[in-house]
């Protein structure tokens, strides 16, 4: 419990005082570090540019021996987040298996930016959006620029 | 009134195994219906305590004697069979819940917990207890063979009650960091983070002179997820670390298309079970140096009635050990799981309710009772023996001096009991009380455990001494003597000059 604490301060530190950009980090209650409040600018040159995300990032009490989990709490139509009120997204270092405790926050963050910029349609959790990237590469760039004026303003 | 009868062998049914076969066709498939918790699941396995305990007290070794009923002659209902087997596969889940590193208990419970298993499980464990006393049971959540060597490893360096030596590896510990940042490429920060607890348990340890305050204080260390958890990742980084520094002595045998750096990163994955390459990197890096070493016991489906051990030493370059009676962390492998074993001499049980003093040995000797009157035997006091029912005085002197055990009733255990009762003297004054000692000797019924300890003081016996000397004056000219030409060992005696060196040399200067 106590190293989790003092891993999670300092990861946050980190992260507060040099964010990737685009990004902010705060705590979404003061008295909790396990959960972090995530604004996220869409990337310029995609679909999502110009829309700003809320996302939500919990740090499980065994951090770092258990992975985080982070949800989109914008609704975003993305082949790799599910398009409902939970907005789970399948980021790969955050499987169960594949996670290791000397991955940082900070990474995780890149890594969720890197997959809006560059979706992953082979390891979708929504199939027809990522029909869609695949096929029909224009109809899907218009969609989702859509979705991202309805929701993420 | 009391009648035996037929018992059906639902009370087991809870246990997962035998509780599938009433509904079994002969030809029914053994090794679907092992237990879930046994092995193979795919997933971490945990054994929990036996659900089944034998009311006798009886060890359950004693009730795999007889094979156990395997096919009822009911009708076979296969359907609800499957849907039963499919129901509890369903429903297995592995059992995480219980300390990550147990109490140590007897091993008799390894036996009791397979007494329903598979046949070669149930010879392998049953023979279990006679050379391990003691295990340990380690929580499966996908870290045990790495909490079971951590553990060990803290327990060995409290049981040899050198602070000087724990001090020692203090330091050895806090130089791997060196080791960890330039060769096994990991981030300062982390490896601060991770090797903290390890250097905090240790430093603790080495002010802590009561063992078994120590004892308890790794016991409360490695059960603290948090803490345990730092240090098991700490041995991750330490074994990866370790393989990076010498590739080509462990290349050989990485498997998969990945090579090393894809083995390393696996080997940091959390929850990654240890495989055998892991527990050799970890040996070499962890125990070896410190002079310990690792008997592992493979208790798996391989032929035989006796689980098959390996032991990892320390040894020089020549593969010659340099630590011949070094201390030894014994650990118990099950198809991916690890606990711990313990060989513990002193601590054997032995199941003094099991006893049976065999007193129908006297009863033969009723036609020679009316020779001598007990008189020679007046200063002794029998009335101890008297309290024993149906005992009867008389026929005892009627024995010769010598005393030969094959006029007892015989007895399934008397081979075993046999070098008991030949270190007992039995010169005619002392004839009564020599009696005496043979009625409390324990015969038990087909249990192992009750003639243990002699067996181990055989076992141990033969480890001192491999090849014994023959040199009194009897022996000298027999072919037990390797220098005898009958012998199978023949090894002429050679004249060596330096032997006789310093008698000569004393000589001159005396």
């Amino acid at each position: 419990m106590a190293n989790s604490q003092r891993r999670i301060t300092k990861e946050l530190a980190e992260v507060t005082s040099d964010p990737p950009a685009g990004v902010t980090v705060s705590l979404a209650n003061e008295s909790n570090v396990h959960e972090w409040n995530i604004m996220m600018d869409g990337p310029p040159g995609t679909p999502y540019a110009g829309g700003k995300f809320k996302l939500l990032l919990v740090l499980p009490t065994d951090y770092p021996f258990k992975a985080p989990t982070l949800n989109f709490k914008t609704k975003i139509w993305h082949p790799n987040v599910t398009f409902d009120e939970k907005g789970s997204m399948c980021l790969g270092m955050l499987k169960g298996d594949v996670w290791k405790p000397s991955s940082k926050i900070m990474s995780i963050l890149t890594a969720a930016q890197q997959l809006l910029v560059e979706p992953n349609p082979d390891d979708a959790v929504e199939a027809s959006i990522a029909q869609k990237f695949k096929e029909d590469k224009a109809g899907f760039i218009k969609e989702a620029q859509e979705y991202t004026k309805k929701y993420a303003n | 009134m009391f009648q035996p009868q037929p018992t059906p062998y639902s009370p087991f049914s809870s246990y997962g195994l035998i509780g599938s076969a009433p509904g079994a066709a002969a030809g029914f498939n053994y090794e679907q219906h092992r237990s879930p918790s046994v092995v193979d699941n795919g997933g971490p396995t945990v054994f929990r305590d036996p659900v089944f305990r034998p009311s006798s007290g009886l060890p359950s070794a004693f009730h795999t004697l007889s094979p156990p009923p395997r096919f009822k002659m009911e009708a076979p209902n296969p359907a609800d069979d499957l849907d039963r087997q499919e129901a509890m596969a369903r429903e297995y889940k592995p059992n995480l819940e219980g300390p990550l590193v147990g109490e140590k208990k007897s091993s008799v419970a390894i036996a009791e917990e397979y007494a329903k298993a598979d046949p070669v499980y149930v010879a392998k464990t049953a023979h279990l207890p006679q050379t391990y006393s003691h295990y340990r049971q380690i929580q499966g959540d996908g870290n045990c063979g790495w909490r079971a060597a951590a553990f060990s490893y803290f327990e060995i360096l409290v049981q040899t009650g050198d602070k000087a030596k724990i001090e020692e590896e203090l330091a050895r510990m806090t130089s791997f960091g060196n080791l960890l940042a330039n060769v096994g490429g990991f981030d300062a920060w982390l490896c601060e983070d991770m090797s903290g607890e390890t250097l905090d348990l240790l430093k603790d340890l080495a002010s802590i002179p009561n063992q078994t305050e120590a004892m308890a204080l790794v016991l409360e260390k490695l059960n603290d997820r948090s803490i345990s958890d730092t240090i098991v990742y700490h041995l991750r980084m330490l074994a990866s670390s370790w393989l990076r520094a010498d590739p080509g002595l462990y290349q050989g045998f990485i498997q998969g298309p990945e090579g090393l750096d894809g083995y390393c990163k696996e080997m940091q994955a959390v929850n990654q079970e240890i495989d055998h390459l892991g527990m050799t990197l970890l040996i070499d890096v962890l125990l070896k140096p410190i002079g310990v070493a690792v008997e592992i016991v493979y208790l798996d489906r391989s032929e035989g009635t006796q689980a098959n051990t390996h032991l990892f030493e320390p040894t020089d370059s020549n593969g010659v050990p340099t630590h011949p009676c070094a201390p030894r962390i014994y650990l118990l492998y099950r198809p991916s799981h690890y606990d711990i074993l313990y060989k513990e001499i002193t601590a054997l049980p032995i199941r003094h309710d099991l006893q049976v003093n065999r007193a129908t040995s006297f009863s033969h000797q009723h036609a020679v009772q009316n020779t001598t009157g007990i008189s020679n035997f007046s200063s002794v006091d029998m009335s101890a023996i008297l309290g024993i029912p149906g005992f009867s005085m008389q026929p005892m002197h009627n024995l010769p001096p010598t005393y030969p055990y094959s006029d007892f009733a015989p007895s399934p255990m008397s081979p075993s009991i046999s070098p008991i009762t030949a270190a007992v003297p039995s010169p005619p004054a002392e004839f009564p009380l020599c009696q005496k000692t043979l009625l409390q000797l324990p015969v038990s019924v087909g249990t192992p455990t009750s003639f243990r300890p002699s067996k181990y003081n055989w076992e141990a016996a033969s480890e001192w001494q491999d090849t014994p000397t023959f040199q009194t004056n009897t022996f000298k000219n027999s072919h037990y003597n390797t220098a005898h030409y009958n012998n199978s060992n023949f090894q002429p005696e050679q004249w060596s000059p330096e032997n006789e060196e310093p008698s000569t040399s004393r000589k001159k200067t005396g």
